[in-house]
């Protein structure tokens, strides 16, 4: 009976979201972390990369994700699978995150038919060459970070972020406005240890997809150089049931053709 | 150099045009994804120069070659047929290009076991461009003329058999034919010579006894492997021969003596980086007690390794690798030739130094083999330029030093060259 009345709370909760105003700065940061990366169980996506360098000149980049969380809001796995441009199609990532140590992280290259470990290292480097950071792409964990609402307006909560552990990092502080209906970050800035501000994401546009509000398109840009790279999701399904067996070094070599198949439903 | 091969490129850079990520508007083109077939590939023009005379070789060329790669993929339900290969003019060799790297039938048998037959290129084991249980055949003029690091990897034609289960996954691969090493023949790089007791460079190239075919002169590679907690174990069974022709049949031509090989490994993250370590036992099935001077010796091999990222992407790899040469003693006592026979113990030390600037788009990259026993030294220094999705260029040198003309990279000092290649991938 007690399981009971705390499950119709928090439902009463979820529902109620936007009317009842938060003010626990590490509750909204984890709220934003689920919305972010863990909705469903798992789910699927096509993901492409426009990246424009300060010379406007153009690259792209085109994968499926899959992604499948182990434990909630905890562990989660990631196979990606590029198919453009050319350089690097057969080219797959796989990805085992954890919260508690280091990530493990594999790639394979098909022109040497090699399964390349890649150590854990930094996290906020470029993922394939564009102004994210692989860290953008899986998630940085809100336990790294202190979290301080500064303001709250109609439609965000204002968080100031500092990190735990400064040297690991190449910002000083961000600040994030989270949506508060769908607790889906909508712009982050980040500010260096010069004070400059120098880098923000953007999100563009949300859709509900199997009921939980999605990203769409985004956009990260560099603003000391002026590049950016403009990134759009499409064919999103969540809770499609992908099974453990997916994320194994089987789908390296053999990328497992029908959870990568575009949904036709 | 003809530069006729060049006119290649123009009608392919055409054909590029309508690719469909050319549309600027790319919101609506998601529906456009290639149906059917797809063709990709490059086409790319690679120019290498010695950087010391070799006064066995007249030529002052190490690379030069224009080659355009093919690949394409057919996938049904039931299977996937997949081909790459390369066409093109090889100035050096004088000679046309058509290499089928890959020309496979995949398909799955029940649920848990895959099926790759044909034409492949395969790799195992844990170490970076030193192999101990990967006795999948590898092309090391290729490797020191400068192409593309996949070349270093040569085909074979091979049935490939992996299972799956929850204990372990297991790695079947049968080469019915064997398929030695591209090894040094004289026409682009002289070697070493243990019969001349000298560096040859003969012309025609030289070419060693290769086993007669037959069922049980086929090569049988087995791979048992799994991970445990981010730990990759595996175990490796090889049955076959030398890859490298370092016996000599009676009449002292040099061929490919039998060989199994037994061995380990593991690899896994340790504090900032990953640690890798393997092991190999070398049985040579004809000389075992180690007494024949034609026939190799047993060896023991083992490796250690640790890769970690310094800084921000720069990566710093370090590997230890040991070649044992067992009944040593046995070696020298009956061999014609005690001076050119390796020592004992050959130790080897690798490092591989990447940077990585502009999102990627430069690589800076400096590989290094040391041998303190051998006292000789081999270094490939690298830059990589990805100026857009379609165009890149890449240059190297690849530079030998050594005492001892008989070494492995010692024999190659007259080999050192520097390299340029610029691809258009399409």
């Amino acid at each position: 009976m007690m399981r009971f009345t705390i499950l119709a709370l928090l439902a009463l909760t979820a529902t109620s979201a936007h009317s009842q105003e938060l003010t626990d700065a590490d509750a909204i940061a984890e709220r934003a972390n689920a919305a972010a990366y863990y909705s469903g169980a798992d789910g699927r996506s096509e993901v492409r990369m426009i990246i424009t360098d300060a010379q406007e000149r153009q690259q792209r980049r085109q994968f499926t994700v899959l992604r499948r969380d182990v434990d909630e809001l905890a562990d989660q796995q990631f196979l990606v699978v590029f198919s453009q441009p050319s350089d690097v199609r057969g080219t797959v990532f796989l990805v085992d995150k954890h919260t508690d140590r280091d990530d493990d992280r594999w790639l394979y290259l098909p022109g040497l038919d090699l399964v390349k470990r890649i150590s854990a290292g930094d996290k906020r480097t470029s993922f394939v060459g564009s102004h994210y950071f692989y860290e953008d792409v899986s998630g940085r964990p809100h336990t790294e970070d202190t979290h301080e609402l500064i303001e709250t307006t109609d439609e965000y909560y204002v968080l100031r972020h500092e990190p735990l552990d400064p040297a690991s990092v190449e910002f000083a502080s961000y600040v994030t406005w989270i949506d508060r209906t769908t607790f889906l970050p909508m712009k982050i800035e980040y500010t260096n240890a010069a004070g400059q501000l120098y880098r923000s994401v953007e999100v563009f546009d949300v859709e509900e997809i199997g009921g939980h509000p999605t990203v769409t398109t985004s956009r990260v840009s560099d603003l000391l150089t002026g590049g950016r790279t403009d990134m759009q999701f499409r064919f999103i399904r969540y809770d499609v049931g992908l099974p453990e067996d997916v994320f194994t070094e089987r789908s390296l070599r053999t990328p497992p053709r029908d959870w990568l198949a575009r949904p036709t439903d | 150099m003809k530069l006729w091969p060049l006119l290649l490129l123009f009608p392919v850079a055409a054909l590029a045009q309508d690719d469909v990520w050319d549309d600027e508007d790319w919101g609506d083109d998601w529906d456009d994804e290639p149906a059917g077939v797809v063709w990709s590939g490059f086409v790319e023009a690679g120019l290498g120069f010695r950087v010391t005379d070799d006064p066995l070789i007249d030529d002052s060329g190490t690379l030069e070659e224009l080659r355009w790669r093919i690949e394409t993929s057919h996938e049904t339900d039931a299977f996937t047929i997949d081909l790459k290969g390369d066409l093109g003019y090889d100035g050096i060799e004088d000679d046309i290009i058509a290499d089928v790297r890959n020309l496979t039938l995949a398909f799955s048998l029940g649920s848990n076991t895959d099926v790759r037959v044909g034409r492949q290129v395969q790799t195992w084991g844990t170490g970076d461009l030193v192999f101990l249980n990967d006795l999948f055949p590898k092309d090391f003029v290729s490797f020191f003329s400068g192409r593309d690091d996949e070349y270093l990897k040569a085909p074979g034609n091979a049935v490939r058999i992996t299972h799956y289960t929850s204990l372990v996954n297991i790695d079947f691969v049968w080469t019915p034919e064997f398929e030695p090493d591209v090894y040094l023949d004289g026409e682009r790089f002289s070697f070493f010579s243990p019969v001349a007791g000298q560096s040859i460079a003969p012309d025609p190239p030289f070419r060693a006894i290769e086993p007669r075919s037959s069922f049980s002169n086929g090569e049988f590679a087995l791979r048992l492997f799994r991970t445990i907690e981010g730990t990759e174990y595996a175990l490796y069974g090889y049955h076959g021969f030398f890859k490298q022709p370092n016996a000599l049949t009676p009449s002292l031509q040099p061929t490919f003596a039998p060989l199994t090989a037994l061995g380990a490994s593991l690899r896994r993250p340790l504090g900032k980086g990953l640690f890798n370590a393997e092991a190999s036992w070398y049985l040579s099935d004809d000389d075992r007690s180690g007494t024949n001077p034609l026939i190799p010796n047993d060896q023991f091999r083992l490796l250690a390794g640790y890769e970690w990222e310094a800084r921000p992407n720069f990566t710093v790899g370090l590997q230890y690798y040991l070649e044992w040469t067992l009944d040593h003693d046995d070696l020298l006592a009956n061999s014609a030739n005690p001076i050119f026979e390796p020592d004992e113990r050959r130790h080897l030390l690798t490092n591989r130094l990447t940077w990585r600037t502009g999102r990627d788009r430069h690589t800076w990259s400096l590989f290094t083999f040391y041998s303190p026993s051998d006292r000789d030294i081999h270094l490939r220094p690298s830059y990589a330029y990805r100026h857009s999705d379609t165009w890149s260029v890449f240059a190297g040198a690849n530079l030998f030093a050594g005492d001892e003309p008989q070494t492995f990279f010692s024999q190659l000092e007259d080999a050192g060259n520097a390299w340029l290649r610029v691809r258009f991938s399409y």
